[in-house]
């Protein structure tokens, strides 16, 4: 068995994803036509192994709730340990159960990782596209025999929010430096696997110094008291998904056969909800180019390069052109939609014409009949 | 644990017509529709009726089945007090093990199993039949009518009735006469081998035809005639939805091309959900020269070429300048570069090699047929396969 424990932070909402993160997190962002962004970090933990994960959450989490239920689509509905779903239960103090930071989310769950029965933890982002071997990055881990791994991307897709860590001997760094632009060193893609015992330590000092950064924090400290950090280097498709134009760059990526099948490589399936529904009809004016559709719709429009999720009905006449429609929208009868990310169960009349940009698409509210 | 009612679903034949489709996998789970597998319909009837113990019964190549079903957990039937139990045939102590010998046999040989739930009443499926129906509807009617067994029946054109169970019903309104499969049908209601059982009524009938060396052990043609003949009240339950018997080729065909006419039968409705249980696959890609057209696409296919009045499960995979038409594409097909498959059932995996010509549209002979390949075929390039011809690994049989 894996002696690694899954952390996931699930709390976050990147408020640049706007209308998309009003009723959820970046976690459970819908994307690539039938996925949530936590399904990546979680098929990760699955593949891997990993028996016991914890999900940290704040707030606005229903919909994760939702998604995650027992955690079963992931393996993780387990008589002994599995998913754990860990809201704002340890924070005492004047805080009103909100994190200032990801030390004080790790301090409120202070107790559950003290009772954690593995040596090692993975901390987790839930906002990013990728498909780690998180099997590979622990075996580095363990044979460098490193205190803190950190996760970096080869491949820089908007990834990272900018630490970064120059490489020095046998690829261990002892120096971070803050470089948004990845102008020097290995971009982090803030996933850590660290050991259990200096978490706890670092969760600690942060706590006693009125500290609550992990980077600037605990890692600088890390790194002053003469820690090293070994990197583990994941060299296929990743994207941190932070804004609207993230969301819609790494959506329309999923059309390009080698990055998708980065993302979706066969030997690490990629696992999320199941949700019983029908194939998908093309009706006999349908015409459908470069497009991903997910089960469950009924198709009679015109579509090319869109991403569609279940459910969606297209009416005839419809023309959708560079467009992101999530669950259960309808587009009506010869309605035009271009560059538009709809959010679900939206309606758009017969006759409508919206028109975005690729840089700025128009993004359509959660339920919004138009 | 009591129980109402329970249902006893009937998954261990053969379906020895739809041959190379089935040599490796029971009927009940061949892929139907897209996305689902023909015990999907009954299973989901049973979840959405609140019937909660479901005993599947297996017996022909059962591993694909009881992998299939598993816990149950797809219908939600993963319970802590019921939920969806394989029942294979077993051995007991001091005697040898035996086969079900009839569809009444399997019954009997779990009169324990049955006995668990201390059920009032008991439903008996068949695993080979698509369509939506609320048990629990039929079974207060059953209740109401005080009967000893209820058959759900179906008008269908007389020219048609000596294909099925035929029924006749009297001026009281219960079943007068039946007869399985008459030359000469004088009814047009047809069994759709649906039945609901008192349960007490039922095991006496059972054990007495067990008993009889005489009997073939099967409902049809034994049970419901000797309940006839004795004066007990059997009722019938008139069923007017979409229903169909697919246990030949022909008719699975047609049946999966109905569900290109979403008003036949209406598999949209939240209300009344067939689940399946069905890998989680990435969404499927329809790439820039496709031509998709009255077909239905299901999760993990990759489609280059023309698609044009199809049925495709998912996985699928469809190479540029390849056609598929009026045909069935069961999951993890691969048609490759240039082939056309036309009026053809394509079993789970097979592969159609590059420029190879599979199937032709009808063309008035006797012969005709739709053309099958069996499941992990491979279909050589440029080979031509014949209408009607059954394709078993690469021994080609002729019809």
């Amino acid at each position: 068995m894996i002696d690694l424990h899954g952390i996931i932070y699930a709390y976050h909402s990147d408020p640049a994803l706007n209308e998309l993160v009003v009723h959820r997190t970046s976690a459970s962002l819908p994307f690539c036509s039938r996925y949530r962004l936590i399904d990546f970090a979680l098929s990760a933990m699955t593949n891997a192994g990993v028996r016991d994960v914890g999900v940290i959450m704040q707030n606005n989490y229903q919909s994760l709730l939702d998604h995650l239920e027992g955690g079963k689509d992931w393996d993780l509905s387990r008589g002994s340990g599995g998913l754990s779903l860990l809201p704002p239960y340890g924070l005492h103090d004047s805080s009103f159960g909100r994190y200032n930071g990801c030390m004080s989310a790790l301090y409120a769950i202070r107790s559950y990782i003290a009772d954690i029965r593995q040596d090692n933890i993975v901390l987790y982002r839930s906002d990013l596209a990728v498909n780690l071997d998180l099997k590979e990055a622990f075996r580095s881990h363990v044979s460098s025999d490193s205190v803190i791994t950190a996760v970096c991307a080869e491949k820089v897709n908007n990834c990272t929010s900018g630490f970064c860590f120059l490489s020095g001997e046998n690829s261990r760094s002892n120096q971070m430096v803050f470089a948004p632009y990845g102008q020097e060193g290995l971009s982090s893609m803030e996933v850590y696997i660290i050991r259990k015992s200096v978490l706890i330590s670092l969760i600690d000092w942060c706590r006693a110094n009125g500290k609550i950064h992990f980077h600037r924090d605990a890692l600088a400290h890390y790194l002053e008291n003469g820690g090293t950090i070994g990197l583990y280097r994941h060299t296929g498709y990743c994207a941190q998904i932070a804004s609207i134009t993230d969301y819609y760059s790494a959506s329309m990526d999923m059309l390009t056969q080698s990055l998708k099948s980065e993302l979706f490589p066969k030997n690490r399936p990629v696992y999320t909800k199941g949700r019983s529904s029908v194939s998908t009809y093309y009706a006999k004016e349908a015409r459908v180019r470069n497009c991903l559709i997910a089960d469950g719709c009924y198709i009679e429009g015109k579509l090319e390069n869109c991403i569609v999720f279940r459910g969606v009905r297209v009416k005839q006449g419809a023309t959708l052109k560079n467009c992101i429609i999530m669950q259960d929208a309808i587009i009506g009868e010869n309605a035009s939609l271009e560059c538009v990310i709809s959010d679900k169960e939206t309606v758009f009349s017969a006759g409508l014409v919206l028109t975005g940009s690729s840089k700025l698409p128009i993004t359509v509210p959660k339920g919004k009949i138009i | 644990m009591k129980k109402e009612c329970i249902a006893m679903l009937l998954a261990g034949g053969q379906g020895s017509r739809l041959h190379a489709l089935t040599d490796k996998a029971a009927k009940p789970i061949i892929p139907f529709g897209g996305k689902y597998r023909i015990i999907d319909f009954p299973l989901s009837n049973c979840a959405n009726s609140g019937v909660d113990v479901v005993g599947v019964l297996t017996q022909y190549q059962p591993l694909h089945l009881n992998s299939y079903i598993g816990n149950g957990q797809p219908w939600d039937l993963d319970l802590q007090r019921g939920g969806a139990y394989i029942l294979p045939p077993y051995q007991s102590a001091g005697a040898k093990g035996e086969w079900f010998s009839g569809t009444a046999n399997a019954i009997y040989q779990n009169i324990d199993f049955i006995e668990m739930w201390e059920p009032e009443y008991v439903l008996v499926l068949s695993g080979d039949h698509i369509y939506k129906m609320d048990y629990s509807d039929m079974l207060r009617q059953h209740k109401a009518n005080k009967a000893d067994c209820s058959i759900a029946v179906l008008r269908v054109p007389l020219e048609d009735a000596s294909r099925f169970g035929i029924m006749e019903v009297g001026e009281e309104g219960y079943i007068s006469k039946f007869v399985e499969k008459p030359k000469v049908p004088e009814s047009d209601l047809a069994s759709m081998g649906i039945y609901i059982f008192t349960w007490a009524k039922l095991r006496e009938y059972l054990i007495a035809d067990e008993n009889d060396p005489s009997s073939d052990k099967d409902f049809g043609k034994n049970i419901i005639p000797s309940m006839l003949s004795a004066g007990e009240k059997l009722w019938p339950y008139r069923f007017s939805g979409y229903w169909r018997d697919v246990g030949t080729v022909q008719s699975l065909w047609d049946a999966n091309m109905d569900m290109l006419s979403p008003t036949l039968i209406n598999l949209y409705d939240r209300s009344w959900p067939i689940r399946s249980r069905s890998p989680i696959k990435p969404p499927h890609y329809v790439g820039e020269n496709a031509l998709i057209e009255n077909s239905i696409l299901t999760e993990g296919c990759d489609l280059r070429g023309r698609v044009q009045n199809s049925v495709l499960g998912n996985s699928v995979t469809v190479f540029e300048g390849a056609a598929v038409l009026n045909s069935v594409l069961m999951p993890g097909c691969v048609i490759e570069m240039g082939a056309v498959v036309q009026y053809a059932i394509i079993g789970e995996n097979a592969r159609v090699g590059s420029g190879a010509v599979v199937g032709s549209p009808p063309n008035g002979e006797d012969s005709w047929g739709i053309t099958t390949c069996r499941p992990d075929s491979h279909i050589p390039d440029g080979t031509i396969v014949s209408p009607g011809a059954m394709i078993y690994s690469n021994r080609e049989v002729k019809k």
